[in-house]
């Protein structure tokens, strides 16, 4: 009799478990924004030892929602896990260096854009490359599903032999300086800091004129026009109030 | 509803990855096979000095996530051993990631073999050396063919779980079949189409995998009739 009480406890618990798990994926039912982003993207987002996620991104997703009066909880779900937990609903918004693509518009609603960007070319202090063209043939390592892996593919194919797609930039970085890629393309500020942190000696930054610009937006799910709404006022107010210049100073210096 | 344009689009990708885990396993499996009878051998040899690193060996392989292992191996082992003792270029991921399945292999069949040399009565053994044969010919001509025949089942299993674990290199940017789904959904969007035509690849090669483990069996069954 003993034995079953204690079977059955164990089972309610594992049936409670499961089922707390299942009322935590709903978005939008509680009061904070639920925001999904990749904390492996310094400095937009990083995050810290304890936990939290820090970065222009996390400043700036908090003053919007203190402009717009309302809570925002910022997760670290991953890249790709992101975009599919706003697909599913368990997100109500997306932020972390987001290029606005055409592609990705055709899935998502980007707010206004809050960031100007462009592909640099990261490469060993050595290397006498010049132009994003000069690196046909060559290992390229970029992190997958981003503009910087779209960028190579434009130039040289979408199945690119040399080109490797990592899950986390850090990673790319890290074979670069093993010196098993011979370059790397990513985001402009997150390439910076990168460079700043591993002393200016051993790599050097390539900006190919040729490169387009693009800008960062915040996602949505399509058609979801009550958060973007919110998200775009908030957006709109801190610019206006100086918040905006105060937080891109913090990480970026004078603009 | 499934957007199958998205394949013939990064085909190269599914192409390359489907060679790629092909090779990996292929050679993890011959690696991991020597590996492994060593390690087997040296765990049933009786000697310290020989069944203490062996069993270190297992205990640490066995007892840590391969995904870990990889990532240390390229990220760490390698490049220090190459780069910093050996003076020369840290190798590729090709190169780490066929080290890791192998050594990981390495562990879990060494245990295969333990078991299977194990489950030989003692008898056979006595018997032969009785014949005047060495430990080494008795091994290699009485306990091993017997015990192989037992070792196959479970060594299909473990050939079968290296060939689906060999999706975690993805992680160091090997261009394997996992590869080619996760870069073509991340960059299209479209999951169901990239992961279905993974699956059916890793599928048409665990299926060839246990025909010929099972072809085998019945191949080596038949002797035990005649016997």
């Amino acid at each position: 009799m003993k034995k079953w009480t204690g079977m059955l406890f164990a089972l309610c618990a594992i049936i409670s478990l499961i089922l707390s798990g299942c009322a935590s994926k709903q978005a939008g039912t509680g009061d904070a924004l639920k925001v999904g982003t990749d904390a492996q993207f310094p400095p937009f987002e990083k995050q810290e030892g304890d936990g939290r996620i820090t970065g222009f991104d996390a400043d700036l997703l908090q003053a919007i929602a203190k402009a717009g009066g309302f809570k925002a909880d910022l997760q670290h779900t991953g890249w790709d896990p992101m975009f599919e937990g706003i697909d599913r609903g368990k997100l109500d918004a997306g932020i972390g260096g987001i290029t606005i693509t055409e592609e990705r518009k055709k899935k998502y609603d980007f707010t206004e854009p809050y960031f100007e960007a462009t592909q640099v070319i990261l490469v060993p202090n050595s290397s006498s490359v010049k132009t994003l063209k000069e690196l046909n043939g060559k290992k390229i390592g970029v992190q997958s599903a981003t503009t910087g892996e779209k960028v190579v593919q434009d130039a040289f194919g979408k199945t690119y032999a040399g080109l490797k797609g990592y899950d986390d930039l850090p990673s790319a970085v890290e074979d670069l300086k093993l010196g098993r890629l011979d370059a790397v393309v990513a985001d402009n500020a997150v390439v910076m800091e990168y460079v700043k942190k591993l002393g200016n000696s051993q790599f050097k930054i390539v900006e190919d004129p040729s490169i387009p610009k693009e800008q960062y937006g915040l996602i949505v799910k399509k058609g979801n026009k009550k958060v973007l709404d919110q998200l775009n006022a908030g957006l709109k107010k801190i610019r206006e109030d100086g918040t905006y210049d105060k937080i891109y100073e913090k990480y970026f210096g004078k603009k | 509803m499934i957007d199958w344009s998205v394949i013939s689009d990064y085909k190269d990708l599914f192409i390359r990855g489907f060679i790629t885990t092909l090779e990996l396993t292929v050679v993890a499996v011959l690696v991991g096979m020597v590996i492994g009878l060593i390690l087997g051998l040296m765990r049933l040899s009786g000697k310290k000095w020989l069944m203490l690193p062996a069993q270190v060996y297992v205990d640490l392989f066995r007892g840590t996530p391969l995904l870990l292992q990889i990532l240390a191996i390229h990220f760490a082992v390698l490049p220090t051993l190459f780069q910093d003792v050996l003076g020369l270029d840290a190798p590729e991921a090709m190169f780490s990631s066929f080290v890791a399945l192998s050594l990981n292999a390495g562990a879990y069949i060494a245990e295969i073999f333990r078991a299977g040399i194990q489950s030989i009565e003692k008898g056979q053994m006595e018997a032969a050396r009785s014949l005047g044969m060495t430990y080494g010919q008795a091994m290699r001509l009485v306990i091993l063919p017997q015990a192989f025949k037992r070792m196959l089942p479970p060594l299909g299993n473990e050939f079968i779980a290296l060939l689906k674990d060999s999706s975690l290199v993805t992680v160091i940017a090997v261009n394997d079949i996992t590869y080619a789904a996760f870069t073509t959904a991340k960059n299209t969007f479209e999951r169901w189409a990239p992961y279905l035509t993974a699956a059916v690849m890793y599928l048409i090669l665990t299926l060839i995998l246990s025909r010929v483990v099972f072809y085998l069996e019945r191949r080596l069954s038949t002797s035990n009739k005649k016997g």
